[in-house]
């Protein structure tokens, strides 16, 4: 069995992790699934395979060996618009995700997760869908509420440019973050159930830094780099 | 104020006195008093001085002595100054004749007739016109002012050679009359004299008055701001009258006058009886109640001058209120040396010599009005008193204001001790919120690591024994697995959710789910109401972590034991009695499980400890659990509580 994506090629995905075992492990699930993947342990190693050629899907650990995720999905968000995104993270944490969305990452995958719910997550994500957990639909509420409300206190954690949410969009969050699946959360906003992810496709989008600057700036604030 | 705490000090002396043997104390007496006696010896003979030099010289080559004096009908010559004999000859006053020389050519300038001292008022007439009428400025009729008289004679009743002047002396008693030497010659050569006994005897007694009744304002201000130190209120009382007497003018006799001044004048005793009551009240001492008598002459000159009228009041102050003046003088004198010999300190020293200075002018009085010596009447005693009293008055102020000043650096010194004090509070609350904060943060750890043990703990120790024995695959798997699932319960459950319960539902239903896909096993969710359930401020993590426990659970027991297809998670609230009280439903269709006891040897145990454990939970965080179990499923019924308990007390 081969995934394909719309134009019939086979999907290619660069997979970066330095632990070897999750790596097998994530590695396995995908190639079962049909895709092809390469696998880069470093930093280094991602940049040389990213510039051999732009894979479809990217899946990168943060913490690597020889320097941050972050730069890496940065970098290949600026190069190679079209390719999807996702951290792999091991407790779903609501900041590393964050930080990976607000430079360009699109979803995020648990390197704990099934084989099954692995390649189920890279289909939804290029098929245009991105994963959302409750937990981090929370966090970005809070950051709206946390903005609306600046007499208050923020709460702690990176800052979060959460302005350009529409109310629609933060319906769906919180629904998200009380456990309503998207059919139910379709059927209380009057919406079809397809729209749903392509709302959080969208919110991720928002949350992105688009400028060189911003990025800087967001990276700064957030501890990933330091001037 | 300073009074009670020169009470305190003079109190411990005494105390220490009283114990020590008698002749100790004695020697003490006699230490301080001999110093002070000698020191008012040394102010008498320093007063009579001063008297002396008081005494104003008289330009003696215009002076005429020899007259001759017409009384009764009777004619003969008398040599000024002169005591006349009778004493009530108002009708037909003592007339006194003299003659003197003018020669129009000495006369560069128009020539007086000075007169410094008469009693109580005189006619003065040259060559039978009259120039002088000293009935006219009352004040000059006052035997305590000693106030001397000057006219210029007009020229044109000047002739060249002798000249006649009568002197009509009017006497109203009670008092001898009295005519000093009188003076006739150059205004030029007159006046200089004139103008010092005005300035001695006119104008520095209304400088004293003034500033005297200045002193009585400040003091009746002070007294009324401050009630509970009737000893400004006394001292401004007597000011106040000696003020009143100083400036009322006095009724000249046979002018209808009021009685009403007559009295005031008559006033002294009541204001030295105050003078004495103030002294005792300034020294700290009590006022006795039988100090009132010192005040009965005074009231009775005042009432039987009110009722009588002059001459009355004249006469009584002369037997009843000039010996009480006396007296009080005595008294105060008494008072003060007590003072002095107790207590040692400037203010005592200072009113003891003023009052030994009036009481030598009031002897010296006394002595001229008995004509024991001669000063040609001038009386001293009103001056030096009114100097006395604005001496105690500036005193006091000057106490007063030294007492502000304690007062000032007293507040000055509570200022730093409260800031001293707070700044000790603030550290000590820094401290307890350290305390509280450090606390908390141990509970929270406590039931952070008794969470941890329970779960994340005991699955990677039974990893580490799986691994260890070789086992391979899916029970390694699954304890690892639970363990992740454990440790991402126990992060999520520290979020703060803000009392939305539902929040951590959420979470928890993507990991039920997860953990159900590849069972097969579809998770039924089913919210009742719109906002799910009921906000809890008070929910706490340890709370949501027990909730989320026993809900898992519910869930594991259905996919290990029961052997579910199916499990349907149902939220609701409902109206309890006292609110909405929030309900989570846990059922599967699974063959279910027989309560502890009836069921299944091998099942039992484990089972048994997993429904132990939840019913442990949901009591620690006031939930009440009810668990149904038969052959067409499971339901396991969490009713949480109105309000989540604030301290574990169901742990063990």
């Amino acid at each position: 069995m081969t995934e394909q994506g719309e134009t019939g090629e086979i999907i290619t995905i660069l997979l970066v992790e330095d632990d070897a075992p999750t790596c097998w492990r994530l590695q396995d699930a995908l190639v079962k699934a049909g895709y092809e993947v390469r696998s880069a342990g470093t930093l280094g190693e991602a940049r040389s395979a990213l510039a051999a050629g732009a894979p479809r899907v990217l899946l990168t650990d943060l913490r690597l060996p020889d320097g941050h995720g972050i730069e890496l999905i940065r970098e290949t968000r600026q190069r190679f618009p079209d390719t999807e995104i996702m951290v792999i993270s091991a407790l779903g944490d609501e900041e590393s995700v964050i930080s990976a969305i607000t430079v360009g990452a699109t979803g995020y995958l648990l390197k704990d997760a099934f084989p099954t719910d692995i390649a189920t997550t890279v289909r939804d994500l290029v098929a245009g869908h991105s994963p959302i957990s409750a937990s981090i639909a929370r966090f970005i509420v809070r950051r709206t509420q946390g903005a609306a409300q600046s007499s208050a206190e923020p709460p702690p954690g990176p800052a979060l440019n959460t302005a350009r949410l529409t109310p629609r969009e933060i319906d769906i969050l919180w629904g998200i973050a009380k456990g309503f699946s998207y059919a139910e959360i379709a059927s209380h906003l009057g919406l079809s159930k397809q729209t749903v992810p392509g709302h959080i496709k969208n919110i991720y989008r928002k949350l992105e830094v688009h400028t060189r600057s911003e990025a800087v700036f967001e990276a700064v604030q957030q501890g990933l780099i330091k001037l | 104020m300073s009074e009670i705490a020169a009470k305190e000090t003079t109190k411990a002396p005494e105390r220490a006195i009283s114990k020590a043997p008698t002749r100790p104390r004695r020697r003490l007496i006699a230490s301080r008093l001999v110093p002070y006696l000698l020191l008012q010896a040394l102010i008498v003979i320093a007063t009579l001085l001063g008297l002396r030099l008081l005494q104003p010289s008289d330009p003696d080559e215009f002076a005429l002595s020899g007259f001759s004096m017409r009384q009764d009908g009777v004619t003969h010559p008398v040599t000024l100054p002169h005591f006349t004999t009778s004493r009530n000859s108002l009708d037909d006053p003592p007339l006194y004749t003299g003659t003197f020389t003018f020669r129009r050519g000495d006369a560069a300038s128009g020539w007086s007739v000075y007169l410094p001292r008469f009693s109580n008022a005189v006619e003065v007439a040259i060559d039978g016109v009259v120039v002088l009428d000293s009935r006219r400025d009352a004040n000059a009729n006052r035997p305590d002012r000693n106030t001397p008289q000057i006219a210029a004679i007009p020229s044109s009743l000047l002739r060249e050679g002798a000249n006649e002047i009568t002197v009509r002396l009017f006497v109203w008693g009670p008092l001898k009359g009295f005519l000093d030497t009188v003076y006739v010659g150059p205004d030029a050569a007159l006046r200089p004299a004139y103008e010092t006994r005005t300035l001695l005897f006119v104008t520095l007694p209304v400088v004293f008055s003034a500033w005297q009744s200045i002193l009585a304002v400040i003091l009746a201000i002070m007294w009324l701001m401050r009630r509970r130190e009737p000893v400004y209120g006394v001292l401004a009382a007597a000011m106040v009258i000696g003020v009143v007497q100083a400036y009322v003018p006095p009724p000249v006799p046979p002018a209808a006058a009021s009685r009403l001044a007559a009295v005031l004048l008559a006033s002294a005793p009541t204001e030295s009886a105050l003078v004495v009551m103030f002294g005792v009240l300034f020294f700290g001492w009590r006022w006795p109640r039988s100090g009132a008598l010192l005040f009965v002459p005074g009231i009775v000159v005042f009432v039987v001058g009110l009722i009588g009228g002059p001459p009355l009041p004249r006469i009584l102050f002369l037997v009843l209120g000039i010996p009480t003046v006396g007296l009080c003088l005595l008294l105060m004198a008494w008072v003060t040396t007590i003072a002095v010999v107790r207590r040692q300190d400037a203010a005592s020293f200072t009113i003891g010599c003023a009052v030994t200075i009036v009481l030598v002018c009031w002897i010296q009085d006394m002595l001229t009005v008995l004509e024991l010596v001669n000063n040609d009447r001038i009386f001293v005693s009103r001056l030096s008193y009114s100097a006395m009293l604005v001496a105690i008055g500036a005193g006091l102020t000057w106490r007063f204001a030294r007492a502000l000043n304690q007062v000032d650096s007293f507040a000055g010194q509570l200022v730093t001790r409260v800031r001293e004090a707070e700044e000790r509070l603030k550290a000590s609350f820094v401290r307890e919120e350290e305390r509280a904060r450090a606390a908390a943060l141990a509970n929270e750890r406590t039931r952070l690591m008794r969470d941890l043990h329970d779960g994340l703990g005991g699955q990677l120790v039974s990893i580490v024994a799986l691994s260890e024995r070789g086992h391979e695959g899916a029970t390694i798997t699954d304890a690892a697995r639970a363990a992740l699932k454990d440790l991402r319960l126990v992060i999520d459950s520290m979020d703060d959710i803000g009392g939305d319960l539902m929040l951590a539902l959420g979470s928890w239903r993507e990991r039920a789910s997860a953990q159900l896909r590849p069972h097969d096993i579809t998770l039924d969710w089913r919210v009742a109401t719109v906002q799910g359930l009921p906000l809890h401020p008070e929910l706490r993590p340890w709370h949501v972590i027990q909730i989320v426990r026993i809900l898992d659970e519910a869930v594991t027991n259905a996919v290990k034991h029961a052997q579910a297809r199916h499990i349907a998670v149902t939220i609701e609230t409902f109206d309890a009695s006292e609110g909405p009280c929030g309900l989570i439903s846990v059922t599967d269709d699974g063959r279910g499980f027989a309560p502890a006891g009836h069921g299944e040897a091998g099942r039992t145990g484990q089972t048994a400890r997993g429904l132990r454990n939840m019913r442990n939970r949901a009591a620690r965080c006031g939930a009440v659990l009810d668990l149904r179990s038969d052959a067409s499923g499971t339901r396991v019924r969490l009713q949480l509580p109105q309000r989540f308990p604030d301290s574990d007390a169901a742990a063990g």
